[in-house]
């Protein structure tokens, strides 16, 4: 039809010109952004006040989580007191991070806040997608005087605190994002169960596993031992698992020669997983591969499930007042380690707020940061909302909060317990989401017996991981 | 074909320039949009020659790198036997179904007639939608579909859970959505049939299998190659469905070039490295259609013919 | 005798089957929308006999956004489709009566639109959106969604406009009548029916698009197909309200296709095969 070649010339020149333009502002974390300079000029003029940002409209992305519905609690209070407009969207936690990502890579500004967690401020803050906030914090004009930053656990606020290079461990650095709760990972499991079928909290994961073989369809048809995550998500990962697999003294990456390299494939791993896909296969759910935290958790409230081996919040959040048909029958155990071993490592998850770096409203949008992790709001949203665990020290402290703890058998002590053990034991590095995601896909895999054997599915896996990280050098 | 709203004097290159240009002239704004997302194939084919990642903020050429590399890849194979299995899955019971169905719908009655208008329904209702009815359906705690398998002793049917019935569970969807288009069709088909050689064939005394077989499914055939192009082409490149169901697992059991190409692209943020997948899904694609679509053409004419 | 029995047990067989294909089609919408009107206290214990409530509907509709997403999605396929026949009928118009160099390839070209990889499409326009600033906006979407809607109206109108004979066009012209007024007042009445039809079954592919909404647009618009993942498999516990979401996306486009269920073949067969 028309000159075929003379068309894709053409065509190759216009790209030549969308090519060139290559994403600005490189390595800047936005001290001297536009924006920023702005907030702190309005915030100069008279030091810090809640309502400096008063008719500004901010859209806030949410994950659907009890952290999130006590945050819209509270938002016709924070628009009251601000004069700020809030436009929020809450998503599942299975597709949250997907339209995260997207929306953050469009660079338009939207959403000002959203939710996320400590590992995906390791891929979020190399692509420059989030606003360092240590220009907020360091200026006593827009640091409101009474926000307390100290009384946040250092270790929670530390995981937030990365200075962008694979494989140095979180603390230091920008602070990129404020914590709204943590979880660390225990045993969760129906006291009422176990006393009917003499059993007491398994103490090594080859215990976990007997108590599975006894606890086979314990309440009739369609129940089953234990509750845990299984969905070809980053997800399924963490909690139990990653915790575990720390205990079995596996770990996932090591640094050799300035490069990343993968240890999935370890003879500890390699154990490990054996352990834990026996563990899906005897004690596990028959969907198991479709689960997210809410169906491990829902099954435990439903009585469903008489274990869950998850965030030893998600066991709480199925407690309280007519919260779960078992809610009063719900106890907490310390994790179950590896034979012979004394050390607990868990894992540690927090949800956190964060600042678009494209925002167009940082002042407005640093100020429902400070709102929602305050003080004053933690500890509402712990005594009244059940956002647990908190992250700062006056909410442990408050006799109420305390009360209501001692409510729930077992989790403060296991709180106690582990809390020491408890840090990210993932290697930071910005291909998080990829590693982990294909890690899920291939215990998923594992358990569908595709492979002849767990070593077999774990080299292949530890090529994909290391393919991923292929272009990360550590100096 | 005759040109209308100018004289039906039909040399056409006689013709005065501003009344030649007529046509394309009123093409144009057709044209321009439609153009306008052609640049974005173009452009696809640009970026996959380089490493362009969306957490990156610059990139450079790479050459044929992520070609070759896709290539060498197991994931790619398995996304090509993936795609091939669902097409084949879907498409195939969508065709022996429809066919089916059809043909017993040929037959006038109320029942039949009402029958026609009902099975559009599933047809219009969204996949995404359809997969959520579905799931409803299927959900060990609730869902209808468990408490009917309850009846007969099966209990927590994994459906989509598992690596061995997910590919069966998404077929199942697509056929319950799509079936009712290849209906229609060769429906359409049966009722435009012209119904002297079957008169003919009734007088002579043949079998209805053989009056099928000689008469009835050669005539159809320009039908039945409409309904399979549709199908084949759309189901080839299935994104909704599957996304909704699993997302390409239990680990990777559903992950065709699609789907693929969307976890490289947007997930993992890997934009370059995600394009060969998505354009190879494309020259498949293109080469199947072009080929039936030929086949379709020469069968039309031999259907005409008879 | 014989014969008979052989019909009549032929026609029971007929009718088994069919019912059991009516059963399969038909089970899942009506149990869909019977789940809404059910509390979730009910939800685990009873199967058809229950005490039907609102408060389901109430919740989606009143207390979250779909509502929202609902009319989001009627703006831009109804967007999407106006385009399309402002522009598709002229391109259809100019590919029935006219012969000209190119114009079966040309229409092909139309058609393969529809065959597209909608994923091969979406990820560069991702980025020429958000360069074009028009990611993430009604026009961004309307403009896409002309790879769903137009390629059909075209195809479909093109087909009404050859069934129309020439010489009443011709017989129009000799009367002395501008080639606009016999547009408007002779051929548009005259494929009126195909072009409703066609515009509907447009409107409602377009209804249904899933992967150009999920990726080009997401947080000022969500079609309902993509607010409808929200209660996709992670809600446990509010069934009836994912059955809300369900009924709300589906029921517009079950009734406009009884509107249109006589031009349907044609429709979906982008006019090769007449209804």
């Amino acid at each position: 039809m028309f000159s075929t070649r003379r068309n894709i010339i053409a065509l190759l020149s216009i790209l030549g010109l969308f090519s060139c333009g290559s994403r600005k502002d490189a390595l800047d974390i936005g001290h001297t952004d536009k924006s920023v300079l702005e907030a702190k000029k309005i915030a100069e003029v008279g030091g810090f006040r809640w309502d400096m940002a008063s008719g500004v409209s901010i859209k806030v992305l949410l994950n659907q989580h009890p952290y999130a519905e006590a945050i819209i609690q509270k938002i016709p209070d924070f628009e009251k007191f601000t004069g700020i407009e809030v436009d929020y969207a809450i998503t599942p936690e299975e597709n949250y991070f997907d339209k995260v990502t997207t929306s953050l890579n469009s660079r338009t500004g939207e959403p000002d806040i959203f939710m996320t967690g400590a590992y995906q401020v390791w891929e979020y803050a190399g692509a420059n997608f989030i606003q360092s906030l240590d220009p907020f914090i360091q200026d006593s004009n827009l640091l409101n005087p009474d926000y307390r930053i100290d009384d946040i656990y250092p270790g929670v606020l530390g995981t937030l605190r990365w200075d962008r290079v694979p494989g140095h461990l979180t603390g230091t650095g920008s602070q990129w994002a404020l914590p709204l709760g943590f979880e660390l990972y225990s045993l969760a499991y129906n006291k009422v169960v176990f006393e009917k079928f003499g059993l007491e909290p398994p103490k090594t994961i080859a215990e976990l596993i007997k108590i599975c073989e006894t606890l086979q369809e314990f309440d009739g048809r369609g129940s089953y031992p234990i509750a845990l995550r299984g969905s070809r998500n980053w997800g399924t990962i963490h909690p139990g698992f990653m915790s575990t697999f720390a205990n079995y003294g596996a770990r996932d990456f090591a640094v050799e020669n300035g490069k990343l390299v993968s240890k999935v494939n370890s003879p500890e791993s390699v154990k490990m997983t054996e352990d834990w896909v026996k563990l899906i296969k005897i004690g596990g759910s028959p969907s198991w591969s479709s689960y997210t935290w809410y169906q491990a958790g829902a099954d435990l409230g439903a009585g469903k499930a008489a274990m869950l081996f998850d965030a030893d919040i998600n066991g709480y959040f199925q407690t309280g007042k007519g919260a779960s048909k078992e809610a009063v029958n719900i106890a907490w155990a310390v994790m179950p380690l590896s034979e012979g071993q004394k050390e607990i490592n868990s894992n540690l998850w927090t949800w956190a707020i964060a600042m678009n770096k494209a925002s167009n409203n940082k002042l407005a949008a640093w100020l429902f940061l400070q709102y929602f992790t305050s003080a004053d709001y933690s500890l509402w949203s712990a005594l009244e909302m059940n956002a647990v665990d908190p992250a700062r020290k006056s909410v442990w402290d408050n006799p109420d909060f305390k009360l209501k703890m001692a409510d729930r058998e077992g989790y403060y002590e296991t709180f106690i317990s582990t809390i020491d053990g408890t840090r990210i034991l993932f290697t930071p590095q910005p291909h998080f989401f990829e590693t982990t995601t294909e890690w899920a896909a291939t215990l998923q895999s594992i358990v569908a017996g595709k492979y002849s054997s767990v070593q077999e599915g774990l080299d292949i896996l530890k090529k994909k991981m290391d393919e991923a990280v292929e272009d990360i050098i550590i100096e | 074909m005759q040109a209308g709203l100018i004289n039906s004097d039909t040399n056409f290159s006689k013709k005065p320039f501003l009344v030649k240009a007529r046509p394309y002239l009123i093409m144009t704004p057709a044209l321009l949009i439609t153009i306008g997302i052609l640049y974005p194939f173009f452009t696809a084919i640009f970026y996959s020659l380089t490493n362009y990642s969306f957490r990156a903020t610059t990139f450079r050429f790479v050459g044929l790198k992520n070609w070759t590399q896709m290539f060498m890849e197991p994931e790619f194979w398995h996304a090509i036997l993936v795609t091939g299995k669902y097409a084949l899955a879907t498409t195939g019971s969508e065709m022996l179904l429809g066919l089916g169905i059809a043909l017993l719908l040929s037959k006038e009655s109320k029942f039949t007639r009402l029958l026609r208008v009902l099975l559009i329904f599933p047809l219009m209702i969204a996949p995404v939608i359809a997969t959520i009815i579905w799931q409803l359906m299927t959900n060990n705690s609730v869902g209808i579909l468990e408490k009917f398998l309850n009846l007969f002793g099966v209990y927590n049917f994994p459906w989509a859970s598992s690596a061995k019935t997910a590919l069966l569970t998404a077929t199942l969807i697509d056929v319950w959505v799509y079936a009712p288009f290849v209906i229609l069709l060769i429906l359409a088909g049966l009722q435009s049939l012209p119904k002297s050689p079957f008169e003919a064939a009734k007088i002579d005394g043949g079998s209805a299998w053989f009056t099928f077989r000689t008469l009835t499914l050669p005539m159809l055939k320009p039908f039945m190659y409409i309904a399979l192009i549709f199908r084949l082409m759309a189901s080839l490149q299935e994104f909704a469905i599957i996304f909704a169901l699993t997302k390409g697992g239990p680990g990777n059991t559903l992950m065709n070039l699609s789907i693929t190409g969307y976890t490289t692209g947007f997930a993992y943020l890997k934009f370059g490295e995600s394009l060969p997948y998505v354009l190879t899904l494309w020259l498949i694609i293109y080469l199947i259609s072009r080929k039936l679509v030929a086949k379709w053409l020469l069968v039309q004419k031999t259907a005409g013919g008879n | 005798m014989n014969a008979k029995i052989r019909r009549t047990s032929v026609s029971v067989v007929r009718n088994t089957l069919l019912t059991l294909y009516a059963l399969f089609a038909l089970f899942p919408i009506f149990w869909m929308v019977l789940i809404t009107f059910k509390s979730d206290s009910e939800m685990y214990t009873t199967t058809f006999l229950f005490h039907p409530t609102l408060h389901n509907y109430k919740e989606v509709l009143l207390r979250t956004d779909y509502f929202q997403a609902f009319l989001d999605n009627i703006i831009v396929s109804s967007g999407a489709v106006l385009v399309s026949v402002l522009v598709g009928v002229p391109a259809a118009y100019a590919l029935a009566r006219y012969k000209f160099k190119g114009k079966e390839d040309l229409a092909f070209t139309i058609l393969s639109f529809k065959f597209a990889p909608e994923i091969l499409v979406i990820l560069p326009l991702f980025m020429v959106y958000q360069a074009l600033g028009i990611y993430d906006t009604y026009f961004g979407l309307i403009w896409v969604y002309q790879l769903i809607t137009m390629p059909l109206l075209i195809w479909v109108v093109r087909g009404y406009f050859e069934d129309i004979n020439v010489e009443i066009e011709q017989a129009a012209q000799l009367d002395g009548y501008p080639w606009h007024s016999v547009f408007l007042k002779i051929l548009l009445p005259l494929i009126k029916p195909g072009l409703v039809a066609a515009g509907l079954l447009a409107f409602i592919f377009a209804w249904n698009s899933f992967t150009f909404p999920l990726l080009l647009s997401g947080f000022r618009i969500e079609t309902v197909t993509v607010a409808s993942l929200k209660y996709i498999a992670s809600d446990t516990v509010h069934y009836g309200q994912m059955a809300v979401a369900a009924t709300v996306a589906a029921l517009p486009e079950v009734i406009l296709a009884l509107l249109i269920q006589k031009h349907l073949v044609r429709g979906l067969s982008f006019g090769a095969v007449k209804g």
